[in-house]
């Protein structure tokens, strides 16, 4: 089998552009390859690596299956999509850009609801009025149990969206969101809050190895050359944390 | 867990048999729910930590489904199709596969696919006595199969609410209380809050609505809090309403007026909850306990004398059936008495089986009254792995 290590990379918008230029600041160039559609590519100076270009969630489950080494990707998805995620990757640096917390955030006119502990008996009475429990849309079901159940609130109901979670609310889809949010003004413009102890997770993107993954000699002397490169990294230099979404 | 063997399949059949054989000799009609059951309504009730835990589908109609994650909701279900008013008695036994996400991976004594040997009994009329049947079936159904040794557990929700009923405290705080119990530390931070004037007077939100609010005039608070919304240019967005807001407003106005709890009536909830001992010894300690404090839970605590009576006369020996206040914490569709079969080759953490009294579950499912309802039902490979002995 192949030597070489396989280092995937967000293959759009503006996550794909922040690793491209902070790898292209610690010296690594990085050239699309092969005829391929542009879905593979190499560093010149490294010439064991490989490069795959895939989406930013996809990284993350490839790191879980371990078919790459290496893969840069938000916190924030390989937390939600590996289950029992510290088995399985190891976080290696964190990369100072991509900065995103994931949030609870209900409707700002509920003044009776500061935190969660306020959640389970707004959700009972809840439940005795509407006859069910009150719905969190998100798309970070896992995030979401685990946070909730360390908390102490059971009484809620997950309904999964896709999308514009946050006008999940307005469209009487759910009655609270959990979502991404950097500055909160999307979140205000949509008539919702952050409780005060409902921030999940302060993601950012992260150099994240791969437990699973097949580590031949050529892979790990490969690693310690990426790592080497990186260690001159000015991590976080150019983005600020509250760099814009 | 690899497929299993079609010799493991014959062996946990006939098991099975055995075991449905001594529920059906008792009178429990064997059923058969349906395997896959509607996503909604199933979801709604066992709530999201067991939601979380099962396979949910959509078929190409589109209409979500689940495979069920245990068979009480199903045979809830069954006998409400039968019987839509809910409150008529009737007694079931069933053998089937559940289906659960193992968070540890599909091990033996924690597989994804199981298979539950249980029964229900709804609507009886006499509750400590149906209780006492059912834990008698279930011990007379894994003796049967050929366990020697076990260890009995009780808990009773139902005496934990009659404290509460009977210490003098206002209803909203009696009702958070009994739903805290699930959380031993939400329940303890809440209990520190009530008995603390400080607290109760801080309300973390809101003060200036707060304090403007007259717990007595509910209809006068509703349009104070509707103008507190108005002026601050707040819509009202979603479902949840303005009486739901109020309410809640109107509980953190009663709390900063009220008294604090006593210290000593803290003291009493808190040692009801550490007791923890052979059953008869248990009952004298809360005697003592109870006494001690002036209260008078003797209704209650016969009714739990009653049960184990009635369970010594069905032969079971309940000398070393341990009672613990604390158990039953984890297990929230129980309203009163919960009960557990251990043995010492799989551990406490893998009970053998397991039941309880579930009261406000039928209601739930649709029942258009409170039905009572008590249910156990057997873990089949754990039962299996302990005779062939190959529990871990």
């Amino acid at each position: 089998m192949s030597e070489k290590l396989i280092l995937a990379l967000p293959s759009k918008g503006r996550l794909m552009e922040q690793c491209a230029s902070a790898l292209a600041r610690a010296g690594l160039s990085i050239a699309k390859s092969g005829a391929v559609r542009g879905y593979r590519g190499e560093i010149a100076e490294l010439p064991d690596v490989e490069v795959n270009f895939v989406s930013s969630s996809e990284i993350a489950h490839f790191l879980q299956q371990g078919t790459v080494h290496l893969g840069i990707t938000g916190e924030d998805l390989v937390r939600e999509t590996i289950p029992d995620c510290e088995a399985r990757v190891s976080f290696l640096k964190r990369c100072g850009f991509g900065h995103a917390d994931v949030v609870v955030a209900v409707p700002i006119c509920w003044i009776d609801v500061g935190g969660m502990a306020d959640l389970e008996e707004t959700s009972q009475i809840y439940r005795r009025v509407h006859g069910r429990p009150i719905r969190v849309a998100t798309k970070y079901m896992n995030l979401t149990r685990r946070f909730f159940a360390q908390r102490g609130v059971a009484g809620y109901r997950i309904v999964p969206s896709l999308g514009a979670t946050e006008g999940a609310p307005a469209a009487d889809l759910a009655e609270i969101i959990v979502d991404i949010t950097t500055t909160g003004a999307t979140l205000r413009a949509n008539g919702l809050k952050v409780l005060g102890d409902g921030v999940i997770l302060k993601s950012q993107a992260n150099l994240i190895a791969s437990k699973l993954a097949p580590w031949s000699d050529g892979a790990r002397r490969a690693k310690a050359a990426i790592l080497a490169r990186l260690s001159s990294w000015d991590w976080g230099a150019s983005a600020s944390p509250q760099a814009k979404r | 867990m690899i497929a299993e063997s079609a010799q493991r399949f014959e062996a946990l059949e006939a098991q099975a048999q055995r075991l449905l054989a001594t529920f059906t000799r008792a009178g429990y009609e064997h059923v058969a729910p349906s395997i896959i059951q509607p996503a909604n309504m199933f979801l709604d009730v066992v709530g999201e930590p067991l939601r979380a835990r099962t396979y949910v589908f959509t078929d190409p109609d589109g209409e979500e489904l689940c495979l069920r994650p245990d068979l009480t909701v199903p045979t809830c279900r069954l006998h409400l199709a039968r019987h839509p008013r809910g409150a008529v008695p009737a007694r079931y036994c069933y053998n089937g596969s559940a289906f659960r996400y193992q968070q540890g991976g599909d091990t033996s004594v924690h597989p994804r696919e199981f298979r539950q040997a249980g029964i229900e009994s709804f609507a009886a009329a006499d509750r400590e006595r149906a209780d006492a049947e059912v834990v008698a079936l279930i011990v007379e159904a894994v003796c049967d199969a050929g366990i020697g040794s076990f260890q009995l557990r009780f808990g009773d929700l139902g005496l934990f609410h009659a404290l509460l009923g009977a210490l003098s405290l206002p209803e909203r705080w009696r009702r958070r209380l009994q739903h805290q119990f699930w959380r031993p530390e939400a329940f303890h931070a809440e209990l520190n809050r009530l008995t603390s004037a400080e607290a109760l007077r801080a309300p973390a939100l809101k003060a200036e609505v707060i304090n403007r609010l007259d717990p007595e005039q509910p209809t006068a608070a509703l349009s104070e809090v509707e103008h507190y919304l108005e002026r601050a240019g707040l819509m009202l967005l979603g479902t949840r309403t303005l009486p739901e807001i109020t309410e809640r407003l109107l509980a953190a106005a009663a709390d900063a007026r009220e008294a604090p709890l006593p210290a000593a009536t803290a003291n009493v909830i808190e040692s009801y909850v550490a007791v923890k001992a052979p059953a008869r010894a248990a009952v004298r300690e809360l005697n003592q306990l109870w006494r001690g404090h002036r209260i008078d839970l003797s209704e209650p605590l016969r009714a739990f004398q009653r049960r184990l009576d009635d369970l010594d006369d069905a032969g079971v020996i309940t000398d070393e059936a341990e009672f613990s206040a604390e158990f039953g914490r984890n297990l929230e569709y129980y309203t009163g008495f919960v009960f557990e079969i251990v043995v010492p080759q799989l551990g406490p953490k893998s009970p053998l089986a397991g039941g309880g009294r579930y009261d406000s579950l039928l209601a739930e499912v649709g029942a258009p009254v409170a039905v009572p309802a008590v249910g156990s039902c057997i873990h089949t490979e754990r039962l299996l792995a302990v005779l062939q002995g190959t529990a871990a």
